[in-house]
C-alpha cells in the first residue's frame, strides 16, 4: 500500500509543497510510518510558513516556495563519498551526503557509539520514533515535521563517557539543481559524559539546494556538550535548520551557530532546561554578505528552578543582506531562581543592509533574573580614526574592527583547532579578507 | 618642518580655529598652552587629519608637502604622530598587531621591507622595558581596560616604535601621577634630536619641568595670542591666562 493513502484538507498551493507531497506519495511505507504519516499530514495542513506567522515575520519564503525540489538520491551520495574530504588532525570526521552517513572506514573512538538511523529504523523503530516530531503547534518546528516524514537516513550518536576527540559531521548535498535533503542527527549524552560535535554544512555540487536538517541533543545529568553548526555553503543554497536540546540536571550545553555562507539560512534553536542547574550558553555569529538572508530564532525554556541560559549574538550585515536575531526566554511557573541573559550586538557595514534584533521574555514566575540588551550601529569613527592616525590604511582598519567585533564570541570556543577553522571561514567572508590574514 | 599659515577650522558648524600662524623647525620643542575651549585639541586633531573637522582657510606645509591634501593615514606614514588626549580602547584588536601594522604601513610607504616578526618582538620588548610597562600589555586589546596612566604610556610606546619626525602630544600629562609623568617625559626626551620636533599641548606648566620647551605659545579663542620662551610658561602659571588677555588689551 502506498503512503499516499491519507486525506488532507487543503490542496498544496506552492510548487515546493507540491514537490514535497509528490516525494511523500512515491515513498513506500516503512517501519516508521506511524510517525511519518501524522507529521506529513500536519505539515501539509499547515502549509509553508509565511510572514504572517509570528516566528517567520522577517523571513519571506516566497522564492523558496516557488521552487520545485527534487528528492536527494543515495546513488549521488555514494559517488560523492569517494571524494571525501581530508581528516583534520585529532578529529573524527564523518561525511553525511544527502543525509546518508558514510560510515565505511570510519575509525572507532572510545566512549562514542555511532550508528545509522536506517539501521535503527529496521532494528528498533519504536526507539527512533520516540525522537520524531509528529505534531507541532509552533511555527518554528514546522520544517521538522517535513524532516520526520521525508528523512531517509542520519546518525544516532551515543556518548558514553568523557570523549576528547571532536566529532566533525560534514553535511553536503549532491545531485541535480534543486535537490532537497533532510538529514537527521540524534545525540544522546549519557550521565556525566562530555563531547564536542561540529556540524559543518559545506559547499557541494548541487545548485539551488535545500537542506532541511534536524538535530536532537539530549543531555543527561551532568553531561557536557559543545555543539557547533557552521553554514559555509554558496549563496544559492537554502538552509532550514532545527536544533532541539533537552537538558537534565547540572548538564551544560555550549552551542555555536555560525552563518558564514548560504543564501537563505534560517536556524531554529529550542532548548528545554528540564533539570535543576542545567545551563545553556548559545552563541550566534551571523554574517550577512551580498544579498544573503540570515534568520536566527532561539527559544530557551526554563521548566524547573535554578536553571540558566545565556544567548549571545554578533551580527554583521554588508551589501544588501539582512540579518535577524530573535531570542526568546520562557520561564515557566515554578521555575524560580532561574537566570537568563540575552545580548545582541549588530554591525551595519552598508546603508542597504539591515539587522533586526528582537529579544523576548515570557516569565510566569517570581524571583528570576532575566537581562537583555541589544545594540546595532556602524563602525565607531573614533576607533577608525585612531587606527588611521597610526598609518594603517582604511580597508585594513575597517577589517580589523569588524574582526574585533566578532572576536569576543570566538574566545568562548573551547577547541583551539575549531576556533582556527571558524576564524578562517569567517575572515574569508569579510571585506578585504586578504588584509586580515596577516593579523591572525 | 611644519609651517602653519592663517589656519581656520570649524567643528560641527562652529568656528574653533581663527587664523593660526606657527612655524616649527627640526630639533625644536614647542609647548602650546591655553585655557579650556581655546582650540588646542582641535589644532592637534586637524593636523592629524580628522575628517569631521573642517578646514575653512589657511595652509599647512609639512616637510615640503601640503599636509591638508593628505589623508590621516598618509600623514602618519609621512612622519606625523598624534598622541591622543583620550586614547581609544579597541577591544579585540591586539595591541601588538596594531603597532606592527602601523610600523609596516610606514615602512611600506618608505619602500622598505616589512619588519621581521622576531626583530619586531625584540624591539617592542625593549621599548616596553624603557617605558616600564609590563609584558602583559603584549597580549591585550588596544588600550583595553588600561588605566589612564597606562594609556598615556602606551601612546608614548607607539611613538617610540614609529619614530615620527613630528610628534604632537595632546595633553599627554593629564591624569598622570608624578612617577608616570617622569616615565612619559623620559620617553619624549629620548626622541629629541636635531632631525625631529615635538609639540606639547598642555594646560599645566608641570610637564615643562620635565620636557623643556624651546618655545611656548598661548592659544585663546582659536588664535595664538602670545609666544615666548619657557619663562612664558612660568609667568602663566603665576599670573593665569587672564593676564595674557589683559596684557593684549592694554
Amino acid at each position: 500500500m502506498s503512503a499516499a493513502a491519507y486525506s488532507r484538507l487543503d490542496p498544496p498551493q506552492s510548487p515546493a509543497l507540491r514537490s514535497f507531497e509528490a516525494q511523500w506519495q512515491s515513498r513506500t511505507r516503512d517501519s516508521l510510518h506511524a510517525w511519518r504519516e501524522p507529521a506529513m499530514q500536519r505539515f501539509l495542513g499547515l502549509g509553508l510558513p509565511t510572514t504572517r506567522d509570528e516566528s517567520w515575520r522577517y523571513t519571506n519564503l516566497r522564492r523558496l516556495a516557488a521552487q520545485s525540489f527534487l528528492e536527494s538520491s543515495e546513488a549521488a551520495a555514494l559517488r560523492a563519498a569517494t571524494r571525501a574530504t581530508a581528516l583534520r588532525d585529532g578529529a573524527l570526521r564523518i561525511a553525511i551526503v544527502n543525509g546518508y552517513p558514510q560510515l565505511a572506514g570510519v575509525a572507532a573512538i572510545d566512549g562514542i557509539e555511532i550508528s545509522s538511523l536506517r539501521d535503527m529504523a529496521r532494528l528498533d523503530p519504536g526507539a527512533l520514533g520516540g525522537y520524531l516530531q509528529t505534531t507541532s503547534d509552533t511555527d518554528a518546528q514546522r520544517w521538522a515535521l517535513l524532516n520526520t516524514a521525508l528523512f531517509v537516513d542520519g546518525l544516532f550518536i551515543k556518548v558514553r563517557s568523557r570523549v576528547t576527540t571532536p566529532l566533525v559531521l560534514v553535511h553536503t548535498t549532491e545531485g541535480a539543481a534543486g535537490t532537497a535533503s533532510h538529514p537527521l542527527i540524534i545525540v544522546e549524552a549519557s550521565r556525566g559524559s562530555t563531547a564536542t560535535i561540529i556540524e559543518q554544512f559545506a559547499d557541494t555540487a548541487a545548485t539551488s539546494s535545500l537542506c532541511n536538517a534536524v538535530t536532537h541533543l539530549h543531555l543527561d545529568t551532568d553531561a557536557e556538550i559543545e555543539h557547533y553548526r557552521i553554514f559555509a555553503t554558496s549563496p544559492d543554497a537554502s538552509h532550514i535548520d532545527t536544533l532541539n536540546i533537552r537538558q537534565q540536571a547540572r548538564s551544560r550545553c555550549k552551542q555555536f551557530t555560525i552563518t558564514q555562507g548560504g543564501g537563505l539560512v534560517r536556524t531554529n534553536l529550542a532548548s528545554d532546561l528540564l533539570g535543576e542547574h542545567a545551563r545553556l550558553d548559545s552563541f550566534a555569529l551571523l554574517v550577512g554578505h551580498g544579498a544573503r538572508h540570515v534568520d536566527c530564532h532561539n527559544v530557551a525554556r526554563h521548566a524547573v528552578p535554578h536553571t540558566q541560559s545565556r544567548q549571545t549574538a554578533r551580527s554583521i550585515a554588508s551589501g544588501t543582506s539582512r540579518v535577524i536575531f530573535n531570542s526568546k526566554v520562557v520561564v515557566e511557573s515554578g521555575a524560580s531562581h532561574s537566570e537568563s541573559r540575552q545580548s545582541s550586538r549588530g554591525l551595519l557595514l552598508s546603508p542597504e543592509a539591515e539587522i533586526d534584533t528582537r529579544p523576548q521574555l515570557e516569565i510566569h514566575t517570581d524571583e528570576v533574573k532575566c537581562a537583555h540588551g541589544a545594540t546595532t550601529g556602524r563602525l565607531d569613527p573614533n576607533m577608525l580614526f585612531y587606527m588611521l592616525s597610526r598609518g594603517i590604511d582604511r580597508a585594513t582598519a575597517q577589517s580589523l574592527l569588524v574582526y574585533a567585533f566578532l572576536a569576543d564570541v570566538l574566545t568562548d570556543m573551547a577547541s583551539a583547532e575549531t576556533r582556527a577553522d571558524v576564524e578562517t571561514g569567517l575572515i574569508a567572508q569579510l571585506p578585504d579578507s586578504q588584509l586580515l590574514q596577516e593579523f591572525r | 618642518m611644519l609651517n602653519i599659515a592663517n589656519l581656520s577650522a570649524r567643528v560641527a558648524g562652529k568656528n574653533i580655529l581663527n587664523g593660526i600662524d606657527l612655524r616649527i623647525n627640526a630639533g625644536e620643542v614647542h609647548a602650546i598652552m591655553g585655557p579650556n575651549g581655546s582650540g588646542k585639541s582641535t589644532l592637534a586633531q586637524v593636523l592629524a587629519g580628522r575628517e569631521d573637522y573642517e578646514v575653512t582657510g589657511g595652509s599647512v606645509q609639512f616637510l615640503d608637502q601640503d599636509l591638508l591634501a593628505l589623508s590621516a593615514e598618509e600623514r602618519a606614514r609621512a612622519g606625523l604622530f598624534l598622541g591622543f588626549q583620550y586614547p581609544v580602547e579597541i577591544p579585540g584588536v591586539n595591541n601588538v598587531y596594531l603597532l606592527k601594522a602601523a610600523l609596516n604601513a610606514k615602512r611600506k610607504a618608505a619602500g622598505e621591507p616589512e619588519v621581521d616578526a622576531y626583530e619586531f618582538l625584540a624591539l617592542i620588548k625593549q621599548k616596553m622595558k624603557f617605558m616600564e610597562m609590563s609584558e602583559t600589555f603584549l597580549s591585550r586589546g588596544v588600550n583595553e581596560g588600561f588605566s589612564g596612566g597606562e594609556k598615556k604610556r602606551n601612546e608614548i610606546l607607539q611613538m617610540l616604535v614609529l619614530e615620527p619626525k613630528l610628534a604632537i602630544l595632546d595633553e599627554t600629562d593629564s591624569g598622570l601621577d608624578i612617577d608616570a609623568l617622569k616615565i612619559v617625559s623620559k620617553g619624549v626626551n629620548s626622541l629629541r634630536d636635531p632631525t625631529r620636533a615635538v609639540v606639547l599641548v598642555t594646560h599645566y606648566q608641570r610637564l615643562l619641568d620635565y620636557i623643556e620647551p624651546d618655545y611656548v605659545h598661548v592659544l585663546s579663542g582659536g588664535r595664538i595670542l602670545k609666544s615666548g620662551d619657557k619663562s612664558l610658561a612660568l609667568e602663566l602659571e603665576r599670573r593665569g591666562y587672564d593676564w595674557v588677555r589683559a596684557s593684549l588689551v592694554a
